[in-house]
């Protein structure tokens, strides 16, 4: 299978402040990679700087996407390229619809990979094919971007960015941290219609709950910045069962 | 005041500087002094107007001291009464000094277009006196110059009127919009709101609302954008008299700052002598959101159109309550100016 995404021997830091520290991985196209840890691991960090933020500075190693080197890239051309990130905390912008900003972040990218931009009756048709599974309303979308929505909303807004956008490299951060179960169900149906061979993705998550639903071929256990223990799906179980600290000291 | 008692008071006090508390962040005297207000010539100006006859300017008051020196020396002025409906459009073009005064009787309903432009020492005094369940409408474009360009607004509001106020300013070496205006009887209201785009400009916007009355409701909204080396002012006072009780005040500035060297001023300034009323005030200056940025390129948005985005978003909220009309006139040349 051809590699997605090679993360080798990768430090980062923020603020000056190492939080990841010498972390590898590496994803196939088709393969969903679970990684998991404890609070304050890094789980995010590895999300943002895959995602290109400023001020999550690679101090060495690399990370090569498709072949390429992802450092090189600001955070749009990333997205261009296929790369989505859905975030922890979706951020909420008043004065920009929903529905706008869909519109402007669909085309922007079109037009970046040299496509045709989409007229907005266009969009609208494809934003609802998208939002009904979801159960994202037409007037959620009439909204300022992820003004007073509910928790379950952001995130499934989220999903329905990525179902919208089809990323080649999906990397859903907590998704499921605030879920209920339906709301969780609805998240994880979303996840799975996009599991496709040509299509990899990375769930981080903190609990085990997830997984149920979006069951990985990997996955990699996160501590202080390096992947301490790998495994298959069974690990989540263990990791369960042992807590963080057990299965972290073991792997020590 | 007639014209002598005011030019004798204006030459008292002089041109207002920064040590004057109304002119902190306005210091005209360093543009302008006393021999070169006093003899400004007359402003010129284009002037539609539908529905409006004409009056005497020479009568009325004044905010502050700018309003005092139209009283003082402009030579030049109109005034229009509105019965019914008027509509009334001006553009004040060049420098120089000119009195207006407008009265909206009971009843009716007066829009009134205002643009600035030019550079030089450019100074307006408007009156205007606004009848019982009367509405009036300001729109206010000024655009960017090199001068000083000072508008004084001397107001008052009778039972149920209306002042609404509409403005987007684009700034001047030192540019002032002074407004005080009396809400005199009940449910008489006042709704201010605009935007001040700047780059390397000022742009003072300085508001004094009296609530005279009880049962009076005042909203304010500014949102200003700065670049450069542009300074933004928001002063703010509010004052609600003895006795007059159910009085709603609400007031919000808000600065956007695109470069470390522009700087905004945000004063909201509240004295309540009454003891039941709401008084709601809120002032920040802020850069542009680093989450909200990253969201959107990380949504594929580019850096600079994100940006945009923001800042279109943010001043975007002045406008809620215009006209789909209004909105598109003033949106125009923020537009441009971005
Ligand atoms: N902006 C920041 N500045 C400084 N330290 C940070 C910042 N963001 C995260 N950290 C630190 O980096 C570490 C990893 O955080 P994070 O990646 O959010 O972990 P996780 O997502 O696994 O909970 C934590 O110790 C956290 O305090
Ligand atoms: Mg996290």
């Amino acid at each position: 299978m051809a590699k997605m995404l090679e993360i080798r021997n990768l430090h980062a830091a923020v603020d000056g402040k190492e939080i990841l520290k010498g972390l590898s991985l590496t994803v196939n196209a088709g393969e969903v990679h679970a990684i998991m840890g404890p609070n304050g691991s890094g789980k995010s960090t590895l999300s943002y700087v895959l995602a290109g933020r400023a001020g999550y500075e690679i101090t060495s190693g690399a990370i090569v996407y498709n072949g390429e080197d992802l450092n090189a890239l600001p955070p749009e051309a990333r997205a261009a390229k296929g790369v989505f990130l859905a975030m922890q905390y979706p951020v909420e912008i008043p004065g920009v619809t929903t529905l706008t900003f869909l519109k402007t972040a669909l085309n922007a990218q079109r037009r970046a990979r040299g496509e045709k931009e989409l007229d907005a009756m266009s969009v609208l048709k494809l934003v609802r094919t998208k939002a009904s599974a979801l159960r994202v309303s037409e007037e959620m979308l009439k909204r300022a971007l992820n003004v007073g929505f509910s928790g379950g909303e952001k995130k499934r807004l989220e999903i329905l960015q990525m179902s919208l956008f089809e990323p080649s490299l999906a990397v859903l951060d907590e998704t499921d941290s605030g879920l209920d179960i339906d709301a969780l169900r609805l998240v994880a149906e979303g996840v799975n219609a996009l599991r496709s061979p040509d299509r990899a993705m990375l769930v981080i998550t903190h609990y085990q709950r997830l997984l149920d639903y979006i069951v990985p071929d990997k996955i990699h256990v996160l501590s202080a910045g390096r992947i301490v223990k790998e495994g298959g799906k069974e690990l989540a179980l263990e990791l369960e069962a042992k807590g963080y600290e057990q299965i972290v000291k073991d792997a020590a | 005041m007639n014209a002598p008692g005011a030019a004798e008071d204006f030459r008292a006090k002089g041109v207002p500087h920064r040590r004057v508390e109304a002119w902190k962040y306005t210091d005209l005297k360093s543009a302008v002094d006393v021999e070169q207000v006093a003899s400004a010539t007359a402003a010129q100006w284009t002037l539609e107007s539908e529905g409006a006859e004409p009056i005497d300017f020479h009568d009325g008051g004044f905010a502050g001291a700018m309003g005092e020196a139209s009283m003082a020396f402009a030579e030049a002025g109109f005034g229009l009464r509105v019965a019914k409906a008027g509509k009334v459009r001006v553009n004040f073009a060049t420098p120089g000094q000119a009195r207006v005064r407008l009265v909206v009787e009971p009843g009716a309903v007066l829009e009134y277009i205002e643009t600035a432009e030019g550079d030089g020492f450019q100074n307006i005094g408007l009156d205007v006196s606004i009848g019982e369940g009367a509405a009036f409408t300001h729109v206010r474009i000024a655009r960017e110059g090199r001068g000083v360009r000072i508008e004084d607004v001397n107001a008052t509001v009778a039972a149920r009127g209306t002042y609404r106020l509409q403005a987007a300013h684009f700034g001047s070496e030192l540019s002032r919009l002074e407004l005080k205006i009396a809400l005199n009887g009940e449910s008489a209201a006042a709704h201010l709101s605009g935007v001040s785009v700047l780059d390397a400009r000022h742009a003072d916007i300085t508001t004094h609302i009296v609530h005279a009355h009880g049962d009076t409701e005042s909203t304010q909204l500014f949102k200003h954008v700065a670049a450069g080396r542009a300074r933004a002012v928001y002063q703010g006072r509010i004052t609600v008299a003895e006795g007059a009780d159910g009085s709603d005040s609400r007031q919000t500035a808000k600065a956007l700052l695109l470069d470390e060297r522009a700087e905004a001023d945000l004063k909201p300034e509240l004295e309540i002598f009454a003891d039941d009323v709401k008084c709601a005030h809120g002032a920040a200056v802020d850069d542009l959101d680093a989450d909200s940025l990253f969201y959107l390129r990380a949504r594929g948005i580019p850096d600079d159109e994100a940006r945009g985005l923001l800042i279109r978003a943010f001043l975007g909220e002045a406008f809620d309550g215009a006209s789909d009309e209004t909105r598109a006139l003033l949106w125009a040349p923020v537009e441009e100016a971005l």
